[in-house]
């Protein structure tokens, strides 16, 4: 056994090995084709080792193991550290990570086959488990950066993977420039908590400092308020959401990964990570949990009425982030380690239930010959048994049908809003309308999740013309994955948690977790709590029932009176239209006079310029070619020269 | 002249209607297809030189003490400037490599007249090698008689003129201004001047009639009377002379070696370059002189005495050593001689000037080597004829394999 | 008073002016040379005569290198000028004038050259027959 950092540098390297392996298997067509096995056999070996750095942490003796801080580099006052830290949030995430992206990457490399940019492919998401490992373990802010930029980057590349088509490039360019936003933000609260804490930029040393020298609250709040921008725009919460949907244009495993069970949780892992700031800031913390419920609301309605199977998922993802945020946000009020608890569990079991139905979908689509168009398809439970098992074990986690992960999750998370809106918050009642805001998004859940299930899967068998007339169950390579992640997202949540409090517990021995505690914040006692479970059960069923009723024969039918609700759900509530019409265009009109203006300086530079060309004119038949002719000149002015000497200087 | 003018506005004059002269002559000489008139333009040149060499006669007197050297260095400058005009001048580039021929002959008997025997002999060797290269090049580039545009025409001919007639008009007013103002000190002043060596000389000539004088009969004090007398008469006018050159007439005076034109021109040299660490090569020379000049003094006070105590006062029963007063007398004169010759070039040119080149400037020597190795590659590899690729066969560019798949 | 130096250096100087117009107008490539030679030759003149005057030996040395560096000069000027004319078939320095700024018209002569000589050779009779201008009147009738 070695230390715990020494195996997380090796989880580190082993992608970024894998990167490189990918990249240089470009050069050959034969290697080419092996571009996935450095992709899977690194994922796996890193999922190894953090399973064996798991049991580290569980019957080690200290909660938390530093490396021994390596100067990255200085100025000045600055000092910026390369330095990663182990505990059991970072070791839970890991094991997530590599545990899901071993099995999105076997996927990949049968979903993928045949692809032009295969090896592109894999070096891109051989990067990107790296970045988001090593943004689990960065203990240092500018380290996070790096690879909260690095894990960015790859959500570029890989949404924009197929380039020649002007919608993903459109798409990729859209996810960065929203995210960027909200990086601006995130950028400038650590400036600020770097002035605040002492000049260290090393997580643990910053949270110290604050915690000894509290500063002014104004500030921290206004500190963390930025963070939680970088949050925003990373985890594609209300108002920067509107990337995610756009980034569905990359190929489905991408999907899967990033923007359903990693990157898109780096925002809630940020917060979780910074806890110890935010339980000192009450009007944070609401901000937090009501910007979550306000997202978690809008997505679930936008999701009612999607046709594209993906983006219903997207919408999905966004909504279930929103979810994971209110969790976050109820950490002042109750004790932080119950709700970063509750967030990350939701947050873990979200992962596997997502990825396993962004998967299913891709399986879907490949069976399909890429339409995703619920509305062209249905009746495929005979032509995709597995997928069809596949994706309702998915959708029932997601809509929380009792006993399986998602309903443990999201009964945590609305158990952290109850006992909220019961403590002393001074915004308890805040935190009960946010419940019910809740126990609604519950229901539309339900109700959009399997809306989708019943009009993909049921009724009268219908297949769109891009299939052909082959349309068949997926190779062995991805159904496996597809069975794997199935088992997880059933009984993984039951496992962990509900009755043994296990994850909350290892969650719990964070330092970040136990070191602070708001002054206010209620102890919570982990029981079941029987009122919660039946209100969200029957919440559940309810939506799954209704979505029976209405779509059990597999097609869209007319509804009458929430018929234009529907409308507007697909049409996204026009926020693309209004965010158009507010920022875009008076942008654009911005530009316009700019260049008008840059047109009139051009035209003064010209001028400037045009005057010394017209002086060269004047003397360019000097330069005639004529070699003699040069030296005549050198002759004369030489003669100059010399008569000057004589005449004027030896006087 | 007619009009009372300063040495500068007489130089000026000179020189300025000199190159106008060569100006307007070259001018006329330089090949053009219209407009060219050789005799004018001869004529206008011959007037030229006749008012550069009056010039130079007046302002600078003759080149040579002698005669002969006169002459020749008359001859051989007229042969090398006459003969340049020619290369510029002459429309056939084989006729202008003959003149350049004749240039380099006339500069190395200027070289001969200064001493430079072993450069006289390289120069002929290296050039008589690169003329006959170039009467070569010459004939096989040029082989038609017809008119050329190269040879036919000139580029910018007054211009030309212009520009370089002027260069010269200038540079020959700074030297005479330079004439005019540097003569005495500095580092450019003469060892020994021509007058201070016409001194010496006659000084050498008497040393040698009072060496004579001594010789004779010497067995009575009546004879040796005599011969002392003559030996005064001879030597007197060498001690004035010398007095005049290297400084000390009496005893009490050789402590203070102020006087005399060589000391007091030379004794400055240390104090204008610095010091003696700081020495010059030519102050070095300069040293020597005045070393040499030191012991020319020192002999001149010690020689008559010595010789007037041998022959006045004979050992008992010895005869008179007239040898050993001849050699004290042969002892200044060899002293004279050298100071005479101070600062003219040694005669072993070839050695010394090989001692030099070795000793000083190894370094330099190589780099030169150096240089003709690199520019011999040079011009083998820019004057080479690249050979075409062959064309290589069709049957071997097609790849091996194809017809066999087929 | 005799001053030999100076009479020297205007030589040399009278020279180097003379090899330095030659360069600047003559347009034959070996001739410039030459022209370039004698103006060293100037200079070379111009070392002696220093080093005569300064009773030492430096002058010369200094010329010696100026003889290694003037046979460099003819090597390379020599291979030059086999190359250029391979090219053009022509010495003209004037026929390279690619150097000049774009736009700049190419520097044509005007003047037409004078006609070439004509060098008529004497054309000699077949053999055994007596050219007939050169028959006496008696001659012609005896024929």
């Amino acid at each position: 056994m070695s230390e715990p950092t020494s195996l997380a540098l090796a989880i580190l390297a082993l992608p970024l090995a894998a990167a490189v392996l990918a990249w240089l298997s470009a050069a050959n067509a034969t290697t080419k084709k092996l571009a996935h096995l450095p992709l899977i056999l690194a994922c796996a070996a890193a999922a190894v080792l953090a399973v064996i750095l798991l049991g580290q942490m569980l019957d080690g003796h200290e909660s938390r193991y530093t490396s021994e801080p390596l100067t990255w580099f200085a100025a000045g006052q600055l000092d910026v550290h390369f330095t990663i830290t182990v505990d059991a949030l970072a070791t839970v995430m890991l094991g997530m990570i590599t545990f899901i992206a071993t099995f999105i990457a076997l996927f990949s490399s049968g979903y993928m086959h045949g692809d032009r940019g295969y090896a592109r492919f894999f070096a891109v998401m051989s990067f990107f488990v790296f970045s988001m490992c090593g943004l689990v373990l960065a203990n240092n802010f500018l380290l996070l950066v790096a690879f909260w930029e690095g894990v960015g980057l790859c959500s570029y590349l890989l949404v924009g993977y197929y380039f020649e088509k002007p919608s993903a490039a459109a798409a990729a360019r859209k996810a960065f420039l929203v995210t960027r936003l909200g990086d601006t933000g995130f950028l400038l609260g650590i400036f600020l908590l770097w002035k605040m804490g002492g000049g260290h930029t090393d997580l643990d040393l910053l949270f110290a400092h604050i915690r000894d020298h509290p500063p002014d609250p104004g500030l921290l709040t206004t500190a963390c308020l930025l963070l939680f921008c970088g949050a925003v725009g990373k985890s594609a919460q209300f108002p920067l959401y509107v990337w995610l949907p756009d980034a569905m244009e990359g190929p489905t495993p991408v999907s899967a990964l990033i923007h359903a069970a990693t990157m898109v949780t780096a925002g809630v892992y940020l917060l979780a990570r910074c806890a110890p700031l935010f339980v000192l800031c009450p009007e944070a913390q609401i901000v937090v949990a009501g910007v979550g419920g306000i997202t978690a609301l809008l997505a679930a309605f936008l999701a009612l009425g999607q046709t594209d199977l993906k983006r219903i998922l997207a919408y999905s993802t966004v909504s279930q982030l929103g979810y994971m945020f209110m969790a976050l946000g109820t950490g002042g009020a109750i004790s932080p380690a119950f709700a970063v608890g509750a967030a990350m569990f939701h947050l873990f079991t979200h992962a596997f239930f997502k990825a396993l139905l962004f998967l299913s979908a891709g399986s879907v689509m490949h069976a399909m010959g890429n339409v995703i168009d619920i509305t062209r398809f249905s009746g495929l439970r005979k032509v995709l048994p597995i997928t069809h098992l596949t994706f309702l074990c998915g959708a029932a986690a997601l809509a929380g049908v009792p006993l399986l992960s998602g309903f443990w999750s999201k009964d945590l998370i609305l158990e952290s809003l109850t006992e909220a809106s019961e403590s002393a918050s001074p915004y308890s009642a805040g935190y009960f309308v946010l419940f019910l805001n809740a126990c609604l998004t519950a229901g539309l859940t339900a109700f959009y999740t399997f809306r989708a299930y019943f009009l993909t899967f049921w009724g009268p068998e219908k297949i769109p013309a891009e299939a052909g007339d082959h349309a068949h169950e997926s190779p062995r390579s991805m159904t496996i994955p597809l069975m794997v992640l199935a088992v997880g997202a059933v009984f993984v949540g039951g496992v962990v948690q509900p009755f043994t409090h296990w994850f909350s517990d290892f969650l719990g021995t964070s330092p970040s977790l136990t070191e602070t505690q708001a002054p206010i914040a209620r102890a919570v006692e982990h029981h079941l709590n029987w009122t919660l479970i039946s209100i969200s059960a029957s919440l559940a069923i309810a939506g799954i029932v209704l979505a029976y009723v209405l779509y059990r024969d597999g097609q869209e039918k007319p509804l009458g009176g929430i018929d234009t609700l529907l409308a507007l759900s697909r049409n996204k509530l026009y926020v693309d239209e209004v965010y158009y019409a507010l920022i875009v265009r008076p942008a654009e009109v911005l530009a316009f006079l700019v260049r008008v203006f840059d047109g009139f300086l051009d035209g003064l530079t010209r001028l400037v310029a045009a005057m010394p060309r017209l002086l060269a004119a004047l003397i360019r038949p000097l330069q005639n070619g004529l070699v003699q002719f040069y030296a005549l000149a050198m002759a004369l002015g030489l003669t100059v020269f010399v008569a000057f000497v004589i005449f004027r200087m030896a006087r | 002249m007619l009009f009372a003018l300063s040495p500068t506005q007489e130089t000026t004059g000179y020189v300025a209607v000199a190159t106008l002269l060569a100006i307007a002559g070259v001018f006329l000489l330089l090949p053009r297809p219209r407009g060219r008139f050789v005799p004018g333009g001869i004529a206008l040149l011959i007037a030229a030189a006749a008012v550069f060499g009056t010039w130079l006669y007046r302002t600078f007197g003759q080149p040579m003490p002698d005669v002969i050297g006169s002459a020749l260095f008359w001859l051989f400058s007229a042969g090398a400037v006459v003969f340049g005009t020619v290369l510029v001048t002459q429309r056939n580039p084989a006729r202008g490599a003959l003149a350049f021929a004749f240039v380099i002959l006339s500069t190395c008997g200027l070289f001969l007249l200064l001493a430079a025997t072993f450069l006289m002999a390289a120069t002929i060797i290296i050039y008589a090698g690169a003329i006959v290269v170039t009467f070569l090049f010459v004939l096989m580039l040029s082989p038609s008689h017809a008119p050329t545009d190269e040879n036919d025409r000139s580029r910018e001919p007054l211009a030309g003129a212009l520009a370089g007639f002027a260069f010269v008009g200038l540079v020959l007013l700074a030297l005479f201004q330079t004439s005019l103002t540097n003569q005495r000190d500095h580092l450019l002043a003469q060892l020994v001047t021509p007058l201070e060596r016409e001194k010496l000389a006659a000084a050498i000539a008497q040393l040698d009639a009072a060496e004579k004088a001594l010789a004779g009969d010497t067995s009575t004090a009546v004879a040796r009377e005599q011969r002392l007398a003559a030996f005064d008469a001879a030597f007197s006018p060498v001690r004035n002379a010398l007095a005049e050159v290297v400084g000390v007439s009496s005893a009490e005076q050789i402590h203070s070696p102020q006087e005399g034109s060589l000391p007091q021109r030379l004794g400055r040299l240390g104090t204008v370059s610095g010091g003696p660490e700081k020495l010059f090569r030519a102050d070095v020379a300069a040293r020597q002189t005045l070393t040499q000049a030191a012991t020319v003094r020192e002999l001149l006070h010690r020689v008559p005495p010595t010789v007037e105590a041998i022959i006045s006062m004979p050992a008992a029963g010895q005869p008179v050593d007239v040898a050993t007063a001849q050699a004290e007398v042969r002892k200044l004169r060899d002293a004279v001689v050298l100071l005479h010759g101070a600062g003219l070039m040694p005669a072993r040119n070839v050695a010394n000037l090989g001692y030099g080149l070795y000793a000083e400037h190894l370094l330099a020597i190589e780099l030169a080597g150096v240089l003709l190795l690199v520019a011999t590659i040079g011009a083998v590899a820019i004057s080479h004829r690249k050979r075409e690729p062959l064309p290589t066969p069709d049957a071997k560019n097609a790849p091996a394999g194809v017809e066999g798949v087929q | 008073m005799t001053i030999t130096l100076w009479h020297f250096l205007a030589v040399a100087t009278v020279l180097f002016g003379l090899g330095w117009v030659g360069f600047l107008t003559r347009r034959n490539l070996i001739t410039m040379f030459l022209c370039a030679e004698m103006m060293l030759q100037g200079v070379a003149i111009n070392f002696v005569a220093f080093a005569f005057y300064h009773g030492n030996l430096q002058g010369q040395a200094f010329v010696l290198f100026l003889l290694a560096v003037a046979a460099c000069e003819a090597g390379i000027a020599l291979a030059l000028f086999v190359s250029l004319y391979r090219r053009q078939r022509s010495l003209d320095s004037s026929d390279w004038q690619h150097l000049r700024e774009p736009g700049i018209p190419v520097a044509v002569d005007e003047e037409p050259l004078p006609a070439a000589p004509d060098e008529r050779f004497p054309t000699l009779p077949p053999a055994g027959v007596r050219p007939a201008s050169a028959l006496g009147p008696e001659e012609v009738a005896r024929v």
